[in-house]
């Protein structure tokens, strides 16, 4: 095959023996490792010099080199690997070419610390499943409900509404104007408890709601 | 004759210096299959041997592409040419220039001398008759002064050959 081939690639024999396995990490345009590396959405690795003078200059299009897909330049995401940048970061420039920064990385906010509320009874923290929930039903069955079904509809709204509690999300303001150092009283009972604490939980917040029940009343008949 | 018309002459940037040996690195180590690189000393040239697939019109004939390399380069397209005698196919002229889109609009810095080798062979390999493209006389009439085919506004018609 390459019987002739006498000539001088020592430059390039280095990369040689390992060239296919670094061919995972070269750049598609220069074929050599990427300075500034940038992926796109298509997952194509690119120089940023090589990906900004490509659309920019010879290109008339916004398509990745590789497969074509729309190249949109907000979506770049930046490799930041550990070491420093090997190279002159002069040495791709063309003369009278200003090739502006690389793309920043778009950062997701910090994640939170593991929530220990979620397993301790105390804390303010549960409050926040608890109130919406009730602010929800209370919305409707205000409207709806006769003063003498009150009792019976409470009920059956504990029931079917703590369950499903912890999937509101932050606390909103009380329409009705209850004290939160009530609701802060009586979280300690809400239902995440392990199964054996649930049924206990359960009187408390029937009592809660009863209490609540008639703190709507008067608020209605207040009003 | 046209083949001998150089690109505007231009030596090779470094970046595209760099680019070609490695090409020339990868090619040593695995080449399409049916093409053969001749040696020169000259990096901005190449020229390569096509032998025409078994089993197609062209199975037993062989051919020479000439590749000339922009200063750009891969930014812009290398000039792929037939040195005369040309393959006879419906988009090939005889004076050598290659109607294909990749060689020109469609030209990509990703592709490389052996992609375009195999889509060339691929052309050849589809063709059904061995003619020249109907406009042929005109064209090559037009391009008597040695122009480079990347100076042809070509019309990609036909995406079947």
């Amino acid at each position: 095959m390459a019987s002739g081939f006498d000539e001088s690639t020592s430059s390039s024999s280095s990369m040689g023996n390992g060239g296919n396995e670094a061919g995972n990490f070269e750049c598609n345009i220069c074929f050599d490792l990427p300075q500034d590396p940038i992926v796109t959405l298509c997952g194509h690795l690119y120089c940023w010099p090589c990906l900004y003078k490509w659309l920019h200059i010879h290109s008339h299009s916004q398509e990745c080199p590789v497969c074509k897909a729309l190249v949109q330049e907000e979506k770049l995401v930046p490799i930041y690997g550990r070491g420093k940048t090997p190279t002159d970061p002069r040495s791709k420039s063309v003369p009278g070419i200003h090739i502006p920064n690389r793309p920043a990385g778009q950062r997701p906010e910090t994640a939170p610390p593991p929530n220990i509320n979620n397993f301790s009874p105390h804390g303010f923290g549960l409050m926040g499943g608890f109130a919406p929930m009730a602010t929800a039903r209370f919305g409707s069955f205000t409207l709806s409900a006769a003063f003498g079904g009150l009792f019976s509809s409470l009920f059956n709204l504990q029931v079917h509404g703590f369950p499903n509690a912890t999937l509101y999300g932050a606390t909103p303001g009380f329409p009705y104007g209850f004290p939160n150092a009530f609701h802060g009283g009586h979280t300690p009972f809400f239902p995440q408890q392990p199964a054996n604490q649930e049924q206990q939980a359960d009187n408390y917040l029937k009592l809660l709601l009863l209490v609540i029940g008639v703190l709507v009343i008067l608020a209605l008949i207040s009003s | 004759m046209t083949s001998s018309s150089a690109p505007s002459r231009k030596a090779l940037s470094k970046i595209a210096c760099n680019r070609l040996q490695k090409e020339l690195v990868e090619w040593q180590v695995n080449p399409p299959a049916g093409f053969k690189h001749k040696v020169t000393d000259n990096l901005q040239r190449w020229v390569i041997e096509v032998n025409g697939a078994s089993g197609t019109l062209y199975a037993n004939e062989t051919y020479q592409l000439q590749v000339d390399f922009p200063e750009h380069y891969p930014m812009e397209a290398p000039q792929v040419i037939f040195i005369p005698p040309a393959p006879q196919h419906p988009h090939i002229y005889s004076n050598g220039h290659i109607c294909l889109d990749i060689l020109y609009d469609s030209w990509s810095p990703a592709m490389t001398v052996s992609s375009i080798c195999i889509s060339i062979l691929s052309m050849l390999s589809s063709s059904t008759a061995k003619q020249r493209p109907a406009d042929n006389d005109r064209y090559v009439k037009n391009c008597r002064n040695g122009r480079s085919p990347k100076e042809t506004r070509w019309w990609f018609h036909d995406d079947k050959v």
